[in-house]
């Protein structure tokens, strides 16, 4: 599904330049589920965004579902990626002066599916999710589980083919963390490809694959299956 | 979708209350201006719109070269409009003259001070409309009236006046009342209350007026026939007045040019006068103004909006990751800047509504219900608010959308550098705008107060004019009113200051020993006028009982017309003879110069002669002591020597001030502005401010833990914004010192502008800044710096 190839990052200021990713290369198979570890710095975000063609590289090849994405301009990213990528963040990214159901009815707004199919896929989403009944609720009225729950529900409500998680039980305590883990564990199971960022080696064995780095750089790859 | 927007947009104005009140309060007032300066433009530029003939219809003004000058006439002279029809071009001529009639209708007694008499072509050249009779003859017989509505109710009630006798003037000629119209609306030149038909002049009172080509005083109207080129019609007149008149121009030496003016342009451009008169210039200086106040309001807006950008930052992070285009995200802002701008719409319409009364006092008019009475205006204001909010929603919009969500959602987003600059470039623009107003504002009221307190060369205090109306009773009445307690002299004439004068073709003897011809002004006066009115004497002697040839024989001149003369020194002058209107003397005495006019105009030469059968006004030197009671006295003695009159009296130094009423309300509306916009300048500064200040909390706060005193706090956060006010100063200074001077060359007399009044409104304006910033400074200066650290 996915496939780099000496993918490169530089940041610059004036006075320096620093290499985010160095000739990185990996493959993801569809339906896989992969953990990224490295110390702070070691450009796994960069990777991440770059994925979720949030930020475009500096050089190398990025073949997403066959199709070379390295050179597309704004507007083609962003139209591939709100129909095949969802994203947890670790600080949850939800807008504050809208409810949990307009949080998550967000993506099908911008995918442009009708109102009455919206509000059942929304509703079926926070049924599965478990917080149908918080769903007139505001962001700030919730617990930080709850808030990730919804984030997990705004992530899969278009049933994308791709998850890219950014550390998504950073903030989180442990039995929150682990609810998280297994909604994706179990999004995993029904066929979706999960990327995750993480810094929990508690987190990476729910994944089948663990991606380490270190200076923009993959170190090694073990797979846990 | 646009739900979505809508709720969005809906909960951040609920959210941030203060910065939503801001920005709603402020574009509402900005648009409050705007549009109450919008009806008065529009009020302005609708003048005369209603007569439909209104592109045919022409003014025809006269500029008449004498010897000595060229006088830019109101009209021509009598006998034009009836000959003028000559031309195949001319439909239609229509004299109409202004007067103040006396009315008699059994026992009500007025004095119409909107009169009118008209040529009967009055009624169909114009659009007034008729209510009862015919358009073609309600003017065409002698002593025929038309009434207006209001003053038709007056005098007869309910009853149907048509048919009826009013008898008119002092000699109560019984007249008929023919017709009733409409009142004229206010947006009308021509403004009068009752008509009455010219022939009564012509026919009766003045025969032969028709074929004086040298009599001035009505203004005239031609009715051009379709397609007829002005220009081309103005280049015949010079052989129709030479055909006619030629030999009567040479005798008189008064040469004059007939010029055609456009209906149109007469009531704004023309600077000859009228029965009303509007000011082309004061129509664009508002207009600027209310473009200036809406700047501002919209740069508010904008400012504010970037600023806050920030905390808009995460939530467009997050629409672009979950699929949001920016061009979706630029409509989202734009829509909630119109948004906010329909909001601030509707509240203006109320405000307007609620202002329209007072700002109708400030303009001096009634400019009718403006825009609330045409849908269509609604409309165009509604138009105009989504178009100003796409205007100032789109650089925020710009902005705001092109975030990158990979910096905003991880916290390390910061307003630039760029949008600081930006913010500082409208915080400069407001405040270079406000100053040049304040600026402005003390230049009117300076010069106003300049014309105020100038020494006007005569006496203008605790003089009360009666104005008689030439009635044959007036010297019994003087006598009677001098010999009251409290009233030191009375005196008869045909002027007083302010009232305009006679204009006398006269022959004066120069420096070289020839008789020179010129137009001088001319005060038909009395033995006491020059002593009443402390006219002070440069050379000969004043009036006097003692001479009898002082009735017929002797003249008094101003410095001016002296001068004009070619004397140096005012003694040069006495002895020298005089020729006027049939009468021939010596000059017996020189006045010093005083303004008989308003300080607009320079002082012109003017000469004095006795005349006891032209006394219209009686002036009376009256002492504040018990004012009431003198003037009871005096109205008494009006009401026994002079009873079919009402009492008709003013004071003269009101009477002269009121020359300057439109400059006075310029000035105030300018004020008004002034401070408008001053405001809502502040008011952007204090959303600013605030909002700084609040970014700043943990700078603040560790400053202070390390030691840094309030003041010295205070002075980092208000030090930024002073600066900008400073630059504004610095750019407002030349640019209102240009236009001021512009302003003040109306004006023969005016006051200098001094440099204080720049310092001072920059000083005010630093000030007004000051206290502005320095509230939200203070506030943050004297909170712990533990709470401070905290909230981060």
């Amino acid at each position: 599904m996915i496939k780099i190839k000496d993918l490169e990052k530089y940041y610059k200021t004036e006075e320096l330049q620093t290499i985010a990713l160095n000739k990185l290369s990996f493959e993801v198979k569809q339906g896989e589920f992969i953990a990224v570890m490295g110390p702070s710095g070691c450009g796994k975000s960069t990777l991440l965004n770059i994925l979720g063609m949030l930020d475009d590289s500096d050089g190398g090849s990025f073949i997403f579902n066959g199709e070379e994405v390295i050179n597309y301009n704004e507007r083609k990213r962003a139209s591939i990626r709100k129909h095949n990528i969802g994203f947890v963040f670790q600080s949850f990214n939800l807008i504050d002066q809208l409810t949990v159901f307009e949080n998550v009815e967000l993506p099908l707004i911008y995918t442009g599916v009708k109102k009455a199919e919206r509000k059942k896929k929304v509703e079926a989403v926070l049924e599965k999710m478990q917080i149908m009944h918080r769903r007139k609720h505001f962001p700030q009225q919730l617990s930080g589980g709850q808030q990730q729950r919804v984030a997990v529900a705004r992530a899969v409500v278009n049933d994308p083919k791709l998850i890219l998680a950014d550390e998504p039980t950073g903030n989180l305590d442990s039995s929150n963390g682990n609810e998280v883990m297994e909604l994706l564990t179990e999004l995993n199971d029904q066929g979706t490809t999960i990327i995750m960022v993480t810094h929990s080696e508690h987190d990476a064995k729910y994944s089948h694959r663990i991606i380490r780095m270190l200076d923009g750089q993959k170190v090694t790859e073990n797979s846990l299956v | 979708m646009i739900r979505n927007y809508f709720k969005i947009a809906w909960r951040n104005l609920k959210k941030n209350k203060v910065y939503s009140f801001i920005n709603i309060f402020g574009l509402s007032v900005g648009m409050t201006a705007c549009f109450l300066i919008f009806s008065y433009v529009n009020f302005e530029l609708s003048y005369d719109n209603f007569h439909l003939k209104k592109d045919r219809i022409f003014r025809v003004v006269a500029d008449i070269k004498t010897p000595t000058e060229t006088i830019n006439g109101k009209g021509p002279s009598w006998a034009v409009p009836p000959h003028i029809t000559e031309f195949p071009e001319v439909a239609a001529a229509v004299r109409v003259l202004s007067d103040i009639i006396l009315f008699k209708k059994d026992n009500l007694t007025f004095n119409e001070t909107e009169s009118l008499w008209a040529d009967a072509d009055f009624f169909t050249v114009f659009d007034y409309k008729l209510l009862k009779g015919n358009p073609l003859t309600v003017l065409k017989e002698p002593f025929s009236i038309v009434l207006s509505e209001t003053s038709a109710k007056k005098y007869f009630g309910d009853n149907d006046p048509i048919g009826q006798t009013i008898l008119i003037t002092d000699d109560a000629f019984p007249s008929t009342v023919t017709g009733i119209m409409e009142d004229i609306p206010v947006n009308s030149q021509i403004q009068g209350d009752v008509v009455i038909s010219m022939t009564t002049i012509t026919k009766k009172f003045a025969e032969g007026v028709n074929d004086q080509w040298g009599n001035y005083g009505p203004f005239a109207y031609l009715l051009l026939k379709p397609d007829t080129n002005a220009k081309h019609l103005e280049s015949k007149f010079p052989a129709f007045l030479e055909k006619w008149s030629g030999k009567e121009m040479n005798k008189s030496q008064m040469f004059p040019t007939l010029l055609l003016e456009p209906l149109k342009d007469v009531y704004l451009k023309s600077d000859r006068g009228g029965f009303v008169t509007g000011n082309i210039k004061n129509v664009y200086v508002f207009s600027i103004v209310a473009m200036l106040i809406l700047l501002i309001a919209c740069m508010n807006f904008i400012n504010l909006t970037t600023a806050r950008s920030s905390e808009r930052a995460k939530e467009v992070g997050i629409r672009k990751v979950v699929g949001a285009a920016k061009s979706q995200l630029a409509r989202q802002f734009i829509g909630e800047s119109v948004l906010i701008c329909l909001i601030a719409f509707l509240l203006t319409l109320v405000v307007t509504s609620l202002l329209l009364p007072s700002f109708n006092q400030l303009a001096g008019k009634t400019i009718s219900q403006g825009i609330f009475e045409i849908p269509l205006y609604i409309l165009l204001l509604f138009l105009a608010a989504t178009g100003i909010g796409l205007l100032a929603g789109i650089y925020p919009a710009l902005i705001l959308s092109s975030f990158k969500p990979t910096t905003v959602l991880k916290g390390r987003f910061t307003t630039g550098a760029k949008g600081n600059f930006l913010r500082k470039g409208l915080v400069i623009s407001q405040f270079t705008i406000s100053i040049a107003l304040i600026i402005g504002t003390i230049v009117v009221y300076s010069q106003m107060s300049y014309m105020n307190n100038r020494d006007l060369g005569f006496k203008k205090d605790q003089i009360l004019v009666l104005d008689t109306n030439s009635d044959k009773n007036r010297d019994v009445l003087k006598q009677a009113t001098s010999s009251l307690s409290n009233i030191k002299n009375a005196s008869l004439s045909s002027s007083v200051p302010g009232t305009g004068n006679l204009i006398a073709y006269s022959e004066i003897e120069n420096i070289k020993g020839d008789l020179q011809v010129a137009n001088l002004d001319l005060y038909f006066v009395d033995f006491d006028y020059i002593s009443l009115f402390n006219i002070q004497l440069a050379a000969g002697r004043p009036f006097s009982r003692e001479f009898k040839t002082d009735t017929t024989q002797a003249m008094v001149l101003n410095e001016a017309a002296v001068k004009m003369f070619g004397y140096s020194s005012p003694e040069q002058a006495i002895g020298k003879r005089f020729k006027q209107w049939g009468h021939e003397g010596k000059i017996i005495g020189v006045i010093k110069d005083f303004h008989f006019q308003s300080l607009k105009k320079p002082i012109k030469p003017l000469s004095m002669r006795i005349n006891p059968d032209r006394g219209d006004y009686l002036s009376i030197n009256i002492s504040t002591s018990n004012l009431a009671s003198t003037m009871a006295a005096v109205e008494n003695q009006w009401e026994k020597i002079i009873p079919n009159k009402p009492f008709s009296y003013y004071f003269l130094d009101e009477f002269f001030g009121r020359q300057y009423k439109s400059e006075e309300q310029f000035g105030k509306l300018f004020l008004n502005f002034a401070l408008l916009a001053i405001f809502l300048s502040c008011l952007g500064l204090l959303g600013l401010a605030s909002y700084t200040t609040i970014q700043r909390t943990k700078e603040i706060g560790i400053r202070k833990i390390m030691g840094a005193s309030v003041s010295s706090i205070l002075n980092l956060l208000s030090r930024d914004f002073l600066k900008l006010v400073a630059i504004s100063f610095f750019v407002a200074t030349p640019v209102s010192w240009f236009f001021m001077q512009e302003w003040l060359m109306d004006f023969a007399y005016r006051t200098t502008v001094s440099w204080w009044v720049f310092l001072a409104a920059g000083v005010m304006a630093m000030l007004i800044a000051l206290i502005t910033v320095g509230f939200q400074a203070i506030k943050v200066a004297i909170s712990n710096p533990v709470d401070a650290l905290r909230t981060e």
